[in-house]
Parts: C-alpha cells; structure tokens; sequence
C-alpha cells in the first residue's frame, strides 16, 4: 500500500496541477460595458449587466459566458418608449425580470472567437451563436461582438410593424481579472 | 401696431424665459434631476424669445387679415400651438447615457415651459395693447 501511495500522489498533484492551467481565467465586468440595440428607429441600451466569465484565448473551449442582463434598465432615451419597452406587449419586465445568456461552446473563429450558448429572454430559450473578439489590455482586456437577434424568435411585439424584427446588438464587455 | 406687438412679444419671450429657468432649477432641487445640458439657459431664453417674436408676427398678421376676429383667432391658435408642442419633448429623445428615471422626469420639467410664451402674453398684453 505504501508502496502506491506516492505514485499516487504524484499523478493526482500532476494532474490537478494540469488542470490549473487548463482552467480558464475568471474576469470580473468592469464598469463602462456597453449592450446596445438598435432596430430601425428604436435603438437604446440596457444599463445593468450582471454574471460570471471565464476565458482563456489559448484554449476557448475551457472559455464559459454565464451573464444576466436587467430588463427594467433598459434605456432609448425616451420615457415612453422605456415604458412600453418594459411592458407585457415587448419585454415584460414584471414577469420576465432579466436576460440570461450561458454559453456552450466557445471556439476560435479567424481573427476571433465564436460562442454558442443559449439566450433565454422574455420566456423563451433559445440556441444562438455569434462571433466575438477579445482584446487584451491592462489588467484584463475588453470582449467586443456585434450580431443579430430576430425579436420574433423570442415573441417580443407582434411580427412586423414599425419596429424591424431583426435587432442589432452590440456589446462591449471591458473585464478585469 | 407691429412694433407694439414686437415690444410685446420680447418682453414677454423674457418674462417666460426667466420664469422656465427659475422653474427648472426648482424642479432640479425637487427632483434632483439635471437636465442643464439638454435644456441650459441659453436654450430656454432663446426658444421662450422665438415664441414671444413669432407670436408677435401672428398676432400683426391676424389683426390686419382678420381686423376685429383677429385678436379671438390669435388666442385660439397660440393656446393650439402651445398644446402641439407638447409632442416634442414627450417624443423627445435624451442621450443614452442618462438615467432611465431621470427620462421619465424629462417631459415634466419641459411642458410647463411650453406654456410660458402664451401666459406671459396673455398676462402682459393689457400693457401694451390697449383697446
């Protein structure tokens, strides 16, 4: 038995040692993210991101999203629109109080990296992917990604209309580690 | 009669001027709600001196088109504007940067304003223009 004992030990220490460096980098957000939308004529920004990331460039597939964006700070810079925005007829903010993103999968793509997960918002959960870049600086670095979400697919508004079903969204996530 | 209505409309553009700074900076102790650089003093000035001018110059109109209707159809249609204009600042579109509370704040402090031009007409005009 004594005789398995440090082999033993020597494989567990130099397999969780491994690991440490597989693990990817826990960041904490920073403040000055921004998460905008814009749609045709309506555009505006949800001010309050909340969640966990970890990520590592050299291995992205050890790389996890877990972040909640609040509904209720949604912002187009209009009173009304901020109020109808949050009611049962878009967001539903009383019922539906945040926007959840959890990633999946997280690969390199080109210049930058692609990230598969689900959003769940306004009750309906659903798998996206879309690409984004993360630029190193300081004491962390910032995540950059620009895509589109069709608003119908998460049955926000009726279908058509004046607002465009098709969102854009761009997000700017400075982190620090 | 245009230079007495002219007198009258910057005296008054003025007097609503000075009454929407003076409102706003209560408002901005009640509410704690800054809106100086959207809506600062100049701009209250300026825009509260462009209705007192520009009612000036439809007030003339209507007196000379419509001679004794004239003054009934003015009152109608300054009040009319004044009212429209409400839609401005309800539609008005306030840099993203703001607090989403401090929007909703934003039509209260500036509708009142829009009223100002007509009162301090309707209150001044004895002053000027005599029957």
């Amino acid at each position: 038995m004594n005789k398995l004992f440090y082999p033993i030990a020597a494989v567990l220490i130099l397999a969780g040692s491994a690991f440490t460096f597989i693990a990817a980098q826990n960041y904490q957000i920073a403040d000055g993210y921004n998460i905008a939308f814009s749609g045709g004529e309506i555009g505006g920004i949800f001010k309050t991101l909340k969640g966990a990331i970890a990520f590592d460039d050299a291995n992205p597939a050890s790389s996890k999203f877990d972040v909640t964006v609040d509904v209720a700070s949604i912002n187009t810079g209009n009173a009304l629109q901020n109020k109808h925005a949050k009611s049962d007829e878009w967001f539903d903010a009383a019922k539906y109080p945040v926007i959840h993103f959890v990633s999946q999968k997280v690969v390199k793509a080109g210049a930058g990296y692609q990230v598969t997960g689900d959003l769940d918002m306004h009750g309906v959960k659903k798998s996206i992917t879309f690409p984004f870049t993360f630029r190193k600086g300081g004491n962390g670095g910032t995540f950059n990604a620009t895509f589109n979400v069709n608003r119908n697919d998460f049955k926000l508004g009726k279908p058509g209309g004046e607002v465009e079903d098709q969102f854009k969204l761009e997000v700017s996530v400075p982190v620090t580690k | 009669m245009f230079k007495k209505a002219l007198s009258l409309g910057i005296v008054s553009g003025l007097l609503a001027g000075v009454a929407g700074i003076i409102y706003a900076r209560v408002y901005y102790s009640v509410n704690e709600a800054d809106f100086s650089k959207i809506v600062g003093t100049i701009k209250i000035i300026a825009a509260s001196l462009f209705g007192g001018v520009l009612a000036a110059v439809g007030f003339t109109l209507l007196n000379k088109w419509l001679k004794d209707k004239g003054e009934i159809v003015f009152n109608f249609i300054f009040t009319i504007i004044s009212f429209v204009s409400l839609l401005a600042p309800i539609a008005y579109k306030l840099p993203l940067t703001m607090d989403p509370s401090d929007v909703a704040l934003f039509p209260g402090m500036v509708i009142p304003m829009h009223f100002f031009p007509a009162l301090g007409w309707y209150t001044l005009k004895p002053l000027f223009i005599k029957k």
